[in-house]
């Protein structure tokens, strides 16, 4: 294997919280994102699942150095951005760049979206003519589906499918190596998502840029990525190659992701389908002793309230958090 | 099954300013007793504003023509007072974000203890009794506790358990679920699901699932009604309309999701353009500018929904072809 792109290390991430007491506030530390570590490589797709607040953005911002790192380590290229300084990062930025989820609230609505496309170039190709970055911009428009002649009006003339394909456009002007999309389709209707699904696909084939695809949606990210990896309460659970984790899961949680998952089975029982993992999801500001994902889990033992397991390789490829994954 | 709310030739229009938006665009429908209907379609397709026009609910500039029967009796338009007892009583609605439902200063037991005294005319004791009763048949984790909680201080899944409670406190004939998970992950928003096939089982209520995700309508439902652009385009049984959609609109839907049978290494097929603009009005068929298969007459002529009350139909001249 060629050396990775992004070798996430350890990564940790805090917030720190005000919480109001009897004896006056106090903070109190959130781990957001918990020892994650992960590489990705060129023209390669990382799909991200977990549930709401699991840490997936958390991880993306803290990647593209927008969120400080509590512990670990990214090393881009080789490099470890906590080394770079403020005008490498700079420079680096045009290579990492980042697709939200909401795509309206991510454009500046006073600019006209040819002025928002263009953006990323006046800071990263300055050399760049104002004639050079108009061709480029309607290139672009284009290539993900929008009529040039569109650049000069404002975001809210478009509908959300028509912004995401404008925050697209921002984010691969500068031809980045690394795109992180977080939930990029989850705010865009059936018919338009699997459009954006085919042009992210198209533009890494073209182009090689790393993916990495922060989802709720386990279809949709079957279908996006090579490899998955499934987070909980900022904890990596599981990560291996995509048909592995959908055909032989081996955490207790990416199971029940995945019998979660409401298959068009018509006319099947609602009823009839696998019971659905209990309780409620515990808060990151006092996670469960031990394993995580113990107070939901049908498997634990006592040993899971004891110990937090580590991650064991199931395959060279496909690694697992879990004390009973064997079973 | 008999039909316990009968929708006919129903329209809602919006007054804008000075143009006119048209939610809703006359669509005929019924819910049968014990049925689970589920009610499919992209955002502004006029899902919501159909099951809040018939229950009396929509916002001051709309206005609602054609009839809504609920057991015969016609309710749109009906007065205050009449639609306040029944929604109360026998329709409720379950909303995606459940904090719009429920009241933010007031306790959850305080909420639900309101609903029995009112509905149910009991008194302090029995309502307390009712509450709790709720708390537990929607499998809230320790309801006691949970009686002298905030809205606020509850999960987004906990919450819409506590909106189901309110809407079931009464037993009402029919619950409507309008995006019910939307907002929840995914083993929550299983939970929900497997919460409401119980109670139309155990209660023998008529539910109607509004929502977008077609593997969720699937998933849940007997009976599916795909909407676009206000109009009913196609329904049928759940199984029928998968099995062989007749409709381009929902074969173009059911296509495109990314199930997990398809290959991961084809491209998804998808439908072209974007849904249409509900302020504008169409003299053909609305999904024509989208339509692979669109004729000189779909330009022209508005097609009609085939044997409406049939087992399945749909709304495509090349259906009459
Ligand atoms: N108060 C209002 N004033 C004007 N137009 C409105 C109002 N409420 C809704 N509409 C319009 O009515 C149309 C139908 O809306 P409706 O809420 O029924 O759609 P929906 O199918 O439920 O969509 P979604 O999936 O987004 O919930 C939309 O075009 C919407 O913009
Ligand atoms: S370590 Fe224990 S609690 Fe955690 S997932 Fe494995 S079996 Fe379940
Ligand atoms: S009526 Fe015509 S345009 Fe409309 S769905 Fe049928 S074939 Fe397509
Ligand atoms: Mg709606």
């Amino acid at each position: 294997m060629t050396t990775p792109l992004l070798s996430i290390e350890s990564l940790c991430v805090d917030y720190e919280q005000r919480r109001a007491g009897v004896f006056g506030s106090r903070t109190q530390t959130l781990r957001a994102v918990n020892g994650v570590s992960f590489e990705l490589s060129e023209g390669e797709t990382l799909g991200v699942v977990g549930e709401t607040g699991c840490g997936k953005t958390s991880l993306g911002k803290a990647i593209l150095q927008l969120l400080p790192l509590a512990a670990g380590r990214v090393v881009w290229r080789g490099m470890d951005l906590a080394r770079a300084d403020a005008k490498m990062l700079t420079g680096l930025r045009s290579e990492l760049q980042i697709v939200f989820q909401d795509p309206l609230s991510s454009l500046n609505p006073r600019m006209p979206v040819g002025e928002i496309v263009a953006e990323p170039l006046r800071v990263h190709a300055a050399g760049m003519s104002a004639r050079e970055r108009q061709l480029a911009v309607s290139g672009m428009f284009e290539r993900v589906g929008l009529r040039p002649e569109m650049t000069a009006r404002y975001p809210n003339e478009f509908s959300s499918g028509q912004c995401q394909r404008i925050s697209i456009a921002r984010a691969m002007i500068t031809r980045p190596k690394l795109l992180i999309c977080d939930e990029p389709v989850s705010a865009l209707d059936v018919s338009i998502q699997a459009q954006i699904c085919n042009l992210l696909r198209e533009l890494q084939r073209e182009t090689g840029v790393a993916i990495l695809f922060i989802s709720h949606d386990l279809s949709v990210l079957r279908y996006m990525s090579h490899r998955v990896m499934v987070l909980y309460l900022g904890r990596l659970m599981e990560i291996a190659p995509r048909d592995v984790l959908f055909e032989n899961p081996r955490h207790p949680y990416s199971r029940a992701l995945i019998d979660a998952i409401p298959e068009p089975a018509p006319n099947a029982n609602p009823l009839d389908r696998a019971d659905p993992l209990p309780g409620e999801i515990p808060t990151a500001l006092d996670p469960p002793s031990g394993c995580v994902f113990r107070t939901r889990c049908p498997i634990a033992t006592p040993e899971c309230a004891q110990t937090s397991p580590q991650t064991e390789n199931v395959s060279e490829s496909h690694h697992v958090a879990c004390h009973h994954w064997r079973c | 099954m008999s039909a316990l709310l009968e929708v006919r030739d129903l329209s809602v229009r919006f007054n804008v300013g000075d143009a006119e938006l048209n939610a809703v665009r006359s669509l005929s429908f019924d819910v049968s007793e014990g049925e689970c209907l589920g009610v499919v379609g992209e955002s502004g397709a006029g899902k919501s504003q159909a099951f809040l026009a018939a229950l009396g609910l929509l916002a001051d500039n709309a206005r609602a023509r054609g009839s809504v029967r609920y057991r015969g009796r016609e309710i749109l338009n009906a007065p205050r007072r009449e639609l306040d007892a029944l929604r109360g009583r026998r329709m409720a609605m379950v909303f995606q974000d459940p904090l719009s439902g429920l009241t933010p200063t007031a306790r959850i037991g305080h909420q639900l203890e309101e609903s029995a005294r009112r509905h149910l005319g009991m008194n302090a004791r029995q309502a307390r009794g009712k509450a709790l009763e709720m708390l537990e048949t929607v499998r809230l984790p320790d309801p006691r506790r949970c009686l002298a909680l905030y809205p606020f201080e509850l999960s987004g899944g906990m919450r819409q358990r506590v909106m189901i409670a309110l809407g079931m406190i009464c037993e009402p004939d029919l619950l409507i679920a309008d995006e019910p998970t939307t907002a929840l992950d995914v083993t929550i928003q299983a939970q929900i699901l497997r919460l409401l096939g119980e109670l139309q089982r155990d209660a023998n209520t008529s539910i109607v699932l509004i929502t977008h995700d077609l593997s969720v309508a699937a998933a849940f439902s007997d009976r599916i009604m795909i909407l676009y652009n206000g109009r009913l385009v196609e329904s049928g049984t759940t199984h029928e309309v998968f099995r062989s959609p007749k409709h381009p609109y929902t074969a173009g839907l059911l296509a495109s999701l990314p199930s997990l049978t398809i290959d991961p290494a084809s491209d998804l097929p998808t439908i072209p353009g974007q849904p249409p603009d509900a302020m504008k009005s169409v003299q053909g068929c609305a999904f024509a500018e989208r339509c692979k298969h669109a004729m000189d007459r779909c330009w022209s002529e508005r097609p009609v929904l085939a044997a409406p009350g049939a087992q399945h139909a749909a709304a495509c001249h090349l259906l009459s072809a």
